[in-house]
C-alpha cells in the first residue's frame, strides 16, 4: 500500500514537473534560451488565477485566465527582452551568459513587482475538489480526487499540445522553425512570430504548473514560496533528463523525476527534499548526458 | 616569456591602497565603517565570479552556497575547536575550494545553461543540509566570533572597525592574488578556453583540467568571502546565504564588467549602496511598506537586465572600446588627409 501511495504521489508531482519541463523545452526550441524566469512567470500567472478565483469564484474560470495571462506575459517578454538581447548582447565575452543573466534578472524583477502589488504574505487558492484521499477497503490512500483531476487535466493538455504540433500547419511551422530556422524562413514561415508563439505556449504551460503546484500543496503561495523555486529546479531537471529538445522527453523526465523524488523522500529521508533533485540531476548528467530521448552527444549549448 | 611592465605584480600599489584605507577608516562613522567591511566582502566575492565567468566562461549560480561552505567551515572550527582566527579563514578557503573542485569536476562536462541550472539546484539544496547535521546548528546556525580587537589598537577602536580592517586586508590580498593569477599562464589558458575551446586544445591546453582549476580557485575565494560575511553578521545560518546572494554577486560582476577585475569596486559599492538609495527614493515618494521593502530587490534585478542589454561588457570595457574606436577613426581620417 505504501509502495502504491509513493508511486501515485510521484506521478502527480511528476505530471506537474512535466508541464514545467514542457515550458522549458518550448522556449529552448524557439529561442535556444533556458528561461530561468519561468518560475517567476508561473508565479505571476498563479496571482492572475488568484484574482480570477476571488472575483469570479470559480477555479475553472481561473485556470484559463491564468493560462491566457501567462501566455500574454511570456509573449511580451519575448517581444521586448529577448529581441533586445539578441540585438545588443550577442558579441563579446558576455554573449554566452547574457541570456542566463537576463532571465535571472527578470525572475528578480517579477518577484519584486509581485511583492509590491500583492504584498509578501501568504495568499490561498482553495482546490476545486477535495484533496482527501480515496478510501479503498477501509484504508485511505494518499491519492485524492484532486490529484486524479490534476492528472486528467495534464493528460488532456498534453494531447491538445501533441495535436497542435503534429496535426496542424501551425505545429509544422513551430517544428520547422525549431529545427531549421533559415530553411523555415525561406519556405515562408514567419519565424519571429512563431518564436513568440513558442514563448506564449510555454507561458500557458507554466501557468497550469503554477496553479496545480499551489493547490497540490497546501494551497498557500507567496512571492517567496520555496515551492516555486523547487518548481523551477524540478522543471529544469525534468527537461534536462528528457534532452531539453523533446516534448515527449520532458513528460517522461517529469514523471521519472517525480517518482524518483517521491521514493527518496519515502524510503531514504524526508530531509533530503531540497538536495535530492540536485543529486538526481548530477547522476543523470554523468550517466546519460544526452538525456533519455536525446541523441546528440554532450551537453554543450 | 615576454613580460611587459603593465603585468608586474603591483605590490606597491596594493600596499598604498591599504595605507589609504587605513587612514580613511579613522574619519568616517560606524555605519560607514560597517558598509566598508561589506564592500570589502563583496569585492572578494565578485572577483571570484569574474575569475570564473569572465575568464573561464563558466556560469555559477551556486557561489552563495560555496560561500556558505567556507563560512560553516570557519565557524565549526572556531566553535568546536577554538582554532585561531587566521586559521579559520584559511580553512574556509580550503573547504570551499574542495567543494568547488568537486562541483567543477561535474561542471567541466557542462556548459552554458546546463551549468547554470546545476549550480542553481545546488544553491537551493545545499543550505538546507545545515538542518541535517546538529554540528551545524540547524536553522539558528552557529555563532562566529572573531573576538575583540587587540588592546594595542587602543580603547577607541571599535568592533566594526576591526571587522573592516580584517575584511579590507583580506580584500587587498585576494585582489592582488587574483590579479596575478589572471595574468599568469593559468589565466591565459582560461581565456583561451573561453574564446575557442578547440583552438585551446590544439594549442596543448587541457581545457577540462583548466576549467576544474578555475572553479576550484574561484570557490576558494568565495569561501573566504563567506567566512568574512559571517564575521560581519556574527553568525552562520542557512538564511544568511539565500539564493538572492548568488544573484547579487552575478549582478555585481556584470556591473563591474564581467572581464574587468578593476571594476569589482564599482559592483561592490553599488550592491552596498542600493538598499540605501532605495530607502531614500521610497521616502521621497512616500511609498507603502511593501514597496519600500522590495525596492532594493527590484533595483538589483532591473540593473542586471539593463546592464546586460545596454552595457553588456561593463562600463569600463565599453568606455575603452569607444575610445579605441574613436582613435581608430581619428587615425583613419589622418591617413586620408595625406592622400
Amino acid at each position: 500500500m505504501q509502495l502504491l501511495n509513493t508511486l501515485l504521489i510521484g506521478i502527480t508531482a511528476g505530471s506537474i514537473y512535466a508541464l514545467m519541463a514542457i515550458a522549458f523545452v518550448l522556449v529552448w526550441r524557439s529561442t535556444r534560451v533556458v528561461n530561468f524566469a519561468q518560475a517567476g512567470m508561473a508565479l505571476l500567472s498563479t496571482y492572475f488565477g488568484y484574482e480570477a478565483v476571488s472575483r469570479l469564484g470559480s477555479f475553472w474560470v481561473a485556470l484559463p485566465v491564468a493560462m491566457i495571462g501567462g501566455a500574454l506575459f511570456a509573449a511580451l517578454v519575448e517581444l521586448v527582452l529577448m529581441r533586445l538581447l539578441v540585438k545588443h548582447a550577442s558579441s563579446g565575452p558576455i554573449a554566452g551568459v547574457a541570456p542566463i543573466i537576463a532571465t535571472l534578472g527578470l525572475l528578480g524583477v517579477i518577484r519584486s513587482v509581485i511583492s509590491m502589488i500583492w504584498g509578501g504574505q501568504d495568499l490561498r487558492i482553495v482546490p476545486p475538489i477535495s484533496n482527501n484521499g480515496f478510501t479503498i477497503n477501509g484504508s485511505t490512500l494518499v491519492f485524492s480526487p484532486l490529484k486524479l483531476l490534476i492528472l486528467v487535466v495534464v493528460v488532456v493538455l498534453l494531447i491538445l499540445l501533441t495535436t497542435l504540433f503534429q496535426k496542424t500547419n501551425l505545429g509544422l511551422a513551430l517544428r520547422a522553425s525549431a529545427h531549421a530556422p533559415e530553411i523555415a524562413r525561406l519556405s515562408g514561415v514567419r519565424v519571429d512570430a512563431v518564436r513568440t508563439l513558442g514563448w506564449a505556449l510555454a507561458g500557458a504551460a507554466g501557468a497550469v504548473a503554477g496553479l496545480f503546484q499551489t493547490v497540490n500543496g497546501n494551497g498557500n503561495f507567496s512571492p517567496d514560496s520555496i515551492e516555486f523555486l523547487l518548481l523551477l529546479v524540478s522543471g529544469f531537471i525534468a527537461a534536462v533528463i528528457g534532452g531539453l529538445d523533446s516534448l515527449l522527453g520532458a513528460v517522461l523526465g517529469g514523471l521519472f523525476l517525480g517518482i524518483a523524488i517521491s521514493f527518496v523522500l519515502m524510503y531514504v529521508s524526508s530531509g533530503l527534499f531540497f538536495i535530492a533533485p540536485f543529486v538526481i540531476l548530477l547522476l543523470v548528467l554523468f550517466i546519460r548526458p544526452q538525456g533519455i530521448i536525446g541523441v546528440k552527444a554532450g551537453r554543450r549549448a | 616569456m615576454h613580460k611587459s611592465k603593465k603585468e608586474s605584480t603591483h605590490i606597491p600599489l596594493f600596499i598604498l591602497g591599504g595605507v589609504v584605507l587605513y587612514f580613511l577608516s579613522g574619519f568616517v562613522d560606524e555605519l560607514r565603517v560597517y558598509q566598508g567591511a561589506s564592500i570589502a566582502v563583496y569585492v572578494i566575492a565578485i572577483s571570484s565570479i569574474i575569475l570564473l565567468t569572465g575568464y573561464s566562461g563558466q556560469v555559477s549560480l551556486g557561489h552563495g552556497a560555496l560561500m556558505a561552505v567556507g563560512a560553516y567551515a570557519a565557524a565549526v572550527l572556531r566553535v568546536e575547536f577554538n582554532v585561531p582566527i587566521i586559521l579559520c579563514f584559511v580553512a574556509a578557503v580550503l573547504a570551499a575550494a574542495v567543494g568547488g573542485s568537486l562541483l567543477g569536476a561535474a561542471a567541466a562536462r557542462l556548459s552554458g545553461p546546463y551549468l547554470a541550472g546545476t549550480t542553481l539546484a545546488l544553491a537551493i539544496g545545499l543550505p538546507s543540509l545545515a538542518n541535517q547535521f546538529s554540528i551545524l546548528g540547524g536553522e539558528q546556525g552557529l555563532a562566529f566570533d572573531v573576538g575583540f580587537p587587540p588592546l594595542a589598537l587602543g580603547e577607541e577602536f571599535t568592533q566594526y572597525k576591526w571587522f573592516f580592517w580584517i575584511a579590507a586586508l583580506a580584500a587587498l590580498i585576494s585582489m592582488w592574488s587574483v590579479r596575478n593569477i589572471l595574468n599568469s599562464a593559468y589565466g591565459r589558458s582560461w581565456r583561451a578556453g573561453r574564446g575557442n575551446e578547440v583552438a585551446a586544445q590544439l594549442a596543448g591546453i587541457n581545457t577540462a583540467r583548466s576549467k576544474v582549476l578555475a572553479f576550484t580557485v574561484s570557490a576558494g575565494i568565495a569561501g573566504l568571502a563567506g567566512a568574512l560575511l559571517a564575521m560581519t553578521i556574527g553568525t552562520v545560518s542557512p538564511s544568511a546565504f539565500p539564493l538572492t546572494l548568488s544573484f547579487s554577486l552575478l549582478t555585481g560582476a556584470v556591473l563591474a564588467g564581467i572581464t574587468t577585475l578593476g571594476g569589482v569596486i564599482i559592483g561592490a559599492v553599488v550592491l552596498v549602496a542600493i538598499p540605501e538609495i532605495a530607502d531614500v527614493v521610497a521616502h521621497r515618494l512616500g511609498s507603502s511598506e511593501s514597496v519600500t521593502t522590495n525596492l532594493p530587490g527590484l533595483i538589483v534585478s532591473g540593473l542586471l537586465i539593463l546592464t546586460v542589454l545596454f552595457v553588456p561588457n561593463g562600463p569600463v570595457e565599453q568606455h575603452r572600446a569607444r575610445k579605441a574606436k574613436h582613435e581608430a577613426a581619428h587615425a583613419g581620417s589622418k591617413k586620408n588627409d595625406k592622400h
